[in-house]
């Protein structure tokens, strides 16, 4: 990186070092409850452990999405109140789509393990999986949109555009097993149903929530330094590379360049 | 980055030409990929999703319009009612209080063997003279793909046994009695 890397350049701080090693420290009894205190199920077996890292990630997928629709909600609305024309919210839903994504894969790849143990198959096109599948490509394609050249603030409205109808799919995933017949199996964690899971499960669970919350709360953060850094660098070059291209034109007297 | 191509003094046209040709393909060639992959997804899904299965009492119902086509059917495995002989599973699935009759070719899923499991059926009505709990019938359903459905429920193998009894309510309005395997 011209102009050379200092402490200002790095993702880390205090704050984050101390999510960092909560977010490390959460996933060890993450792991003991999960593989080896929570009891297996009475039907599923030892195959039932793979709910504890299955439900948290689309749960902390699900909100990943909510902050990227909101903060693309704010980047439409205040793009022009903000000094910075709003790049704080577009950084901030792109840094979230990000791990949404990750979180999404995360789904779609234990849920297809948990699947070949339990269902008997890999994958099947039941409304679920197919309205996560395509979800995860939706914010892939929200992910590629913000990588094509563009001006920044063209290139952030579209994306802002694109994320809030990314969104729509998110609430037909959750409610996709209650709307239409699925092989998959009803929402293990739903708002204002009591949750079918006893004892030692139900808090692993939910303690599985929490961990992969933080995790992801710590991996945006430093998605969103990154993408920030990235942006200092671009316009950094910017500014170097017309200050010599200036020192070119006055050392030639020509106006014109060196075109070597 | 270099935003200010100094061969475009020299050719400016031809440079930004190229320069504006190159992301118009890579913008078309995403959109593309993308509209195809999510249409071949929305196709999938759709043609599936709506009616992934018919319940029991609804496959029974629809037999005539169903024909020798094939569909999925689910219902609960009735345990006392499996048997197996070279590779074909004989069983009878329960929902609604309508029972069918089903020979399976192939391996069943691992999960099989717990007592009243729903599972999904994929094959398609074939007509004899069969008897199953509920009393005779004139079909049997040909299966060879079997999926297992699992519920949300969620209970230590350490409290909870194993239950050879139906699910609570399953049965309780159904004119018949499903024997209880003892073994």
């Amino acid at each position: 990186m011209p102009g050379g890397t200092n402490s200002t350049e790095m993702t880390a701080t205090p704050a984050t070092r101390v999510l960092g090693i909560s977010a490390v420290a959460a996933t060890a009894p993450m792991i003991l409850l999960g593989l080896a205190i929570s009891p297996a199920d009475v039907v599923q077996g030892e195959a039932v452990r793979m709910l504890y890292l299955h439900v948290p990630s689309i749960w902390v997928a699900y909100g990943s999405f909510v902050l990227t629709s909101f903060s693309s909600l704010l980047f439409l609305a205040r793009s022009k109140r903000r000094p910075d024309g709003g790049r704080h919210y577009d950084r901030l839903a792109g840094s979230a789509a990000e791990i949404g994504v990750l979180f999404t894969a995360i789904t779609l790849i234990t849920g297809m393990l948990w699947g070949k143990v339990t269902w008997g198959t890999y994958w099947q096109w039941d409304a679920r999986l197919t309205t996560t599948v395509l979800l995860f490509v939706t914010y892939l394609g929200y992910l590629a949109l913000r990588r094509l050249p563009a001006d920044p603030m063209v290139r952030g409205r579209r994306a802002a555009v694109m994320a809030l109808i990314s969104f729509i799919n998110v609430p037909i995933v959750h409610y996709s097993v209650d709307w239409w017949r699925t092989l998959h199996q009803k929402a293990s964690l739903s708002v204002g149903r009591r949750p079918e899971i006893t004892g030692e499960m139900y808090w692993t669970l939910l303690y599985s929530v929490l961990t992969v919350t933080i995790i992801a709360a710590w991996l945006t953060v430093h998605r969103y330094r990154v993408i920030r850094l990235e942006e200092l660098r671009d316009e950094e070059n910017l500014e170097m590379l017309i200050s010599s291209r200036r020192n070119e034109k006055t050392a030639d007297g020509t106006g014109h360049g060196d075109t070597t | 980055m270099d935003l200010t191509p100094r061969h475009e003094i020299e050719e400016p046209g031809h440079l930004r030409r190229a320069i504006h040709r190159r992301r118009r393909w890579s913008i078309f060639a995403i959109t593309v990929v993308l509209i195809a992959a999510m249409a071949v997804i929305t196709a999938q899904g759709l043609r599936n999703a709506t009616l992934f299965f018919r319940n029991v009492d609804e496959a029974i119902e629809q037999r005539a319009e169903l024909g020798d086509r094939r569909f999925r059917i689910q219902g609960r495995v009735i345990p006392a009612s499996v048997q197996g002989e070279s590779g074909v599973t004989t069983f009878q699935v329960v929902y609604g209080c309508a029972v069918a009759l089903v020979r399976h070719t192939g391996d069943p899923p691992e999960l099989f063997k717990s007592p009243w499991i729903p599972v999904v059926l994929e094959g398609n009505w074939v007509p004899g003279d069969i008897q199953t709990v509920a009393g005779t019938d004139s079909h049997y359903f040909r299966s060879d793909r079997m999926l297992v459905k699992h519920t949300n429920e969620y209970a230590s193998a350490n409290e909870q046994r194993v239950s050879e009894s139906p699910p609570l309510g399953f049965l309780d309005t159904c004119p018949f009695k499903v024997p209880v395997n003892t073994s």
